[in-house]
């Protein structure tokens, strides 16, 4: 067994009992807590369980994208119901750092891609969107330019100018991910280059000032 | 702290009146389950630690929703729960089956080959995801439940004019409408109509689905080349589409390619093993290929298998045993008898193949007299159960005579076979082999043409005849010909056909419809959804409505 195999089969296990710890941590502040001081600790444990889980499947994905084990399960979802689910899985979070998490999206647009790879990256900008944003936090998706493309906004500060430049530079085919330890923007440019349709591939981009006043990410699918 | 959730919550009554099941060997795992739907405000919840007692509860009482994990230790997996219970009907009309995965294991279970669950939910989730997925589960339930109902009522005609109301209507799940009425199309037979929709889908975008069903439809049309090109390239771009490797392997076997075929097989079966349908066409394959090797190993899997499944056969269990005796090992052939004597207990069915399978190998063993004993009990048994219209049972039977010094007698039965079965490509085409196995007729493919071109002559002389108007004719030629072969299902839809046609002509008499009906039951027990079936079935339908019709207004 190589020591890689060893690594993802512990982080599968790790993610296991922190799923455990999540919700045992969900009961606790859902009835006996409810209303006494010691719930707003809870939350901000049950936020910090998440953040570590959703950084397990980050690290599980990729070592599977790596290891050629996966490939895009493309299938047909509703869109305002997949976000629907998104938003009611991370309201309580939301909630706890009083940030007004939202989504908007046509009821009757539907789209091609993995649920199960997208739910995993979105979760992830959600985790990271809650730590900058001020107010609010909007989710989107709808059809643009022949590409399906998922917004997360936030009103925060905006990433910072070095990004966005190296995003410009990016023309040349560099990785916006690329020198960074930036793994959950790194997860998403991997998730979103494995969707392909005909002769076109996914690809994120990062901006400020569309949709609300902060960053903006967004993945565009084919 | 209430923040509003976007979206409705019109559903948080339904979910909250349905009776679960949850299914996990994990108490700890059945016990968070239970909180959180405990949290969400459901109140009737049962749970099982495994596979058997899961099965056991869904007999007791019918449950809305099962939410399932796929491992469930050593014995039945989460798959092989989902199968019993839909084909047992154990779980109603709109009950929803959750199939849970860990990420790791989504790849494998992906591989089921009958039945798919409602939905599948990848470990870990929240309490909100769950809710969030349940309500969307019974909404779209609510809106199929006609349609539901007239498939499992067999109408599928009906449930393709329902979906059809749907789809003009148009609805939030267009694409889900359009992939269910293909699937309807294509078991029905409107082979075109399903390739239209598959071609549709397709022109707007590459999804295994549609291409799937695509190949599907042209093997069934017989266009078995392009079925090649087509699933060869679906698993170029779709490794793990395992559906695509059985297709795949049936198409070469069409095209006479069974060493080919073997080798894709035994790709899907390394992919997803546990696919007890897979594993039983994987050995068919070897055993036409006389590689009992790979026979015995697939055998043994459907076999073990078998254990827990509705898929349990008692001619897996004889295969392996006549397999591991070929391959050198009586002993080890004997012992698989004895423990599927025990398996099966009482069941006579088992009990013939068994003696089938023991009779072959005491043969080999040189017991002349076990051997003679054996064939005896199985050949009562064989009469006493009234197998003739078994196919399967009928080859093996066949076979077993070969084997044991009584060709005439497996000539005989393999006549009957042949007649009875004479539409049945693929099936004709294991029974050649068998032939050729037991070195029957110089050229078993012509001895089979043969059969196949007499009946059918007598097919279309009975057909020219009716269409000629000498129906008095045509009903005693085909009224001769089913007596002949009472399990051909050609033969009996065209004697019921003309027996309706002349009581169109001629007025009803209740003798004349009740031998009608009873040559469409025996078409419906041995295929109910054979599409000539169904058009007859209407024609008998309108002629009994009419003649009731007629005797209540007399």
């Amino acid at each position: 067994m190589k020591f890689a195999d060893i690594l993802a089969s512990l982080i599968h296990d790790m993610k296991n009992s922190l799923g455990m710890v999540i919700n045992t941590l969900e009961e606790l502040s859902g009835d006996t807590l409810a209303g006494l001081p010691a719930q707003h600790k809870v939350t901000v444990l049950q936020q910090e369980a998440k953040r570590l889980s959703n950084n397990l499947i980050e690290l599980l994905t990729l070592y599977k994208i790596e290891n050629e084990r996966i490939s895009a399960n493309i299938e047909e979802w509703n869109l305002s119901d997949f976000l629907e689910e998104i938003v009611a899985e991370n309201q309580v979070s939301a909630a706890a750092r009083e940030v007004r998490l939202e989504s908007e999206c046509d009821a009757d647009l539907s789209g091609y891609f993995d649920e199960g790879l997208l739910r995993g990256v979105i979760n992830s900008l959600i985790g990271n969107g809650l730590r900058y944003t001020q107010t609010r936090l909007l989710l989107t998706a709808g059809q643009e330019d022949g590409y399906l493309v998922f917004k997360v906004a936030d009103d925060g500060a905006g990433f910072p100018e070095e990004m966005l430049r190296a995003q410009q530079a990016r023309a040349n085919g560099e990785s916006l991910a690329e020198g960074r330890t930036q793994l959950g923007i790194y997860f998403a440019e991997m998730v979103a280059t494995l969707h392909r349709s005909r002769d076109k591939r996914g690809f994120i981009r990062i901006a400020n000032g569309c949709l609300l006043a902060g960053g903006c990410f967004s993945i565009w699918l084919p | 702290m209430e923040v509003p959730v976007s979206g409705v919550n019109f559903t948080r009554q339904d979910i909250e009146k349905k009776s679960f099941l949850i299914v996990d060997d994990f108490a700890d795992m059945r016990n968070m389950l239970k909180g959180m739907l405990q949290l969400i405000g459901v109140a009737e919840i049962d749970s099982a630690a495994n596979g058997k007692d899961a099965v056991s509860a869904m007999e007791q009482r019918r449950y809305d929703i099962v939410l399932c994990d796929y491992n469930l230790g050593p014995a039945k997996n989460g798959q092989q729960v989902l199968e019993e219970a839909r084909h047992r009907d154990l779980i109603g009309l709109g009950s929803i089956f959750v199939m849970i995965t860990a990420e790791n294991t989504r790849d494998m279970v992906m591989g089921a080959v009958e039945y798919e669950p409602d939905s599948y939910l990848t470990k870990p989730f929240t309490k909100d995801l769950l809710k969030a997925r349940l309500d969307k589960l019974i909404a779209r339930k609510k809106d199929l439940e006609d349609v539901d109902r007239a498939v499992r009522q067999r109408s599928l005609v009906e449930a393709i004019r329902l979906l059809d109301a749907k789809i003009s209507e148009g609805s939030k799940n267009l694409s889900e409408l359009q992939r269910l009425k293909a699937e309807l199309c294509y078991r029905v037979g409107e082979y075109q109509q399903a390739e239209a929709i598959y071609q549709q889908v397709l022109s707007v975008r590459e999804m295994p689905w549609a291409r799937l069903g695509l190949g599907k439809v042209l093997f069934s049309s017989k266009r078995y080349p392009e079925a090649r090109l087509l699933f060869e390239a679906l698993l170029q771009e779709n490794e793990r589409l395992t559906a695509a490797y059985d297709w795949l392997a049936r198409t070469l076997r069409m095209l006479e390619q069974s060493q080919e075929a073997q080798k894709i097989l035994q790709r899907a079966v390394e992919l997803s093993p546990k696919a007890i349908l897979r594993q039983k066409a994987l050995a068919d394959l070897a055993l036409e290929n006389q590689d009992d090797e790979t026979a015995e190993r697939a055998l043994d899997q459907a076999v073990r298998l078998g254990r827990h499944s509705v898929y349990r056969h008692p001619s897996l269990h004889a295969r392996l045993a006549k397999t591991k005796s070929r391959n050198g090992s009586n002993s080890a052939g004997l012992k698989v008898l004895k423990n599927m004597r025990q398996e099966f207990g009482a069941d006579q069915e088992a009990e013939l193949y068994c003696c089938m399978a023991e009779g072959v190998i005491q043969q080999d063993l040189g017991n002349a007299a076990a051997a003679a004993a054996s064939l005896e009990k199985a050949a009562l048994l064989y009469q006493k159960l009234d197998l003739h219209a078994n196919p399967e049972a009928t080859l093996e039977m066949a076979q077993t005579c070969g084997q044991m010094g009584d060709p005439q007698r497996a000539e005989e039965l393999i006549r009957e076979l042949v007649r009875n079965n004479h539409s049945e490509e693929q099936f004709l085409r294991q029974v050649g082999g068998v032939m050729r196995g037991l070195g029957l007729q110089a050229d078993p493919e012509n001895f089979i043409a043969e059969i196949k071109r007499e009946i059918v002559h007598l097919n279309n002389r009975g057909v020219e005849l009716a269409r000629e108007g000498k129906l008095k004719e045509a009903v005693g030629l085909f009224e001769e010909a089913v007596e002949g072969m009472p399990g051909n299902r050609v033969v009996n839809l065209n004697t019921a056909r003309v027996l309706i046609i002349f009581m169109q002509r001629h007025g009803v008499e209740p003798a004349r419809l009740g031998k009608a009906r009873q040559y469409l039951e025996r078409v419906r027990l041995m295929e109910p959804e054979n599409p000539a079936l169904r058009k007859v079935d209407e024609m008998y339908r309108e002629l009994a409505s009419q003649s009731a019709e007629a005797s209540g207004s007399a």
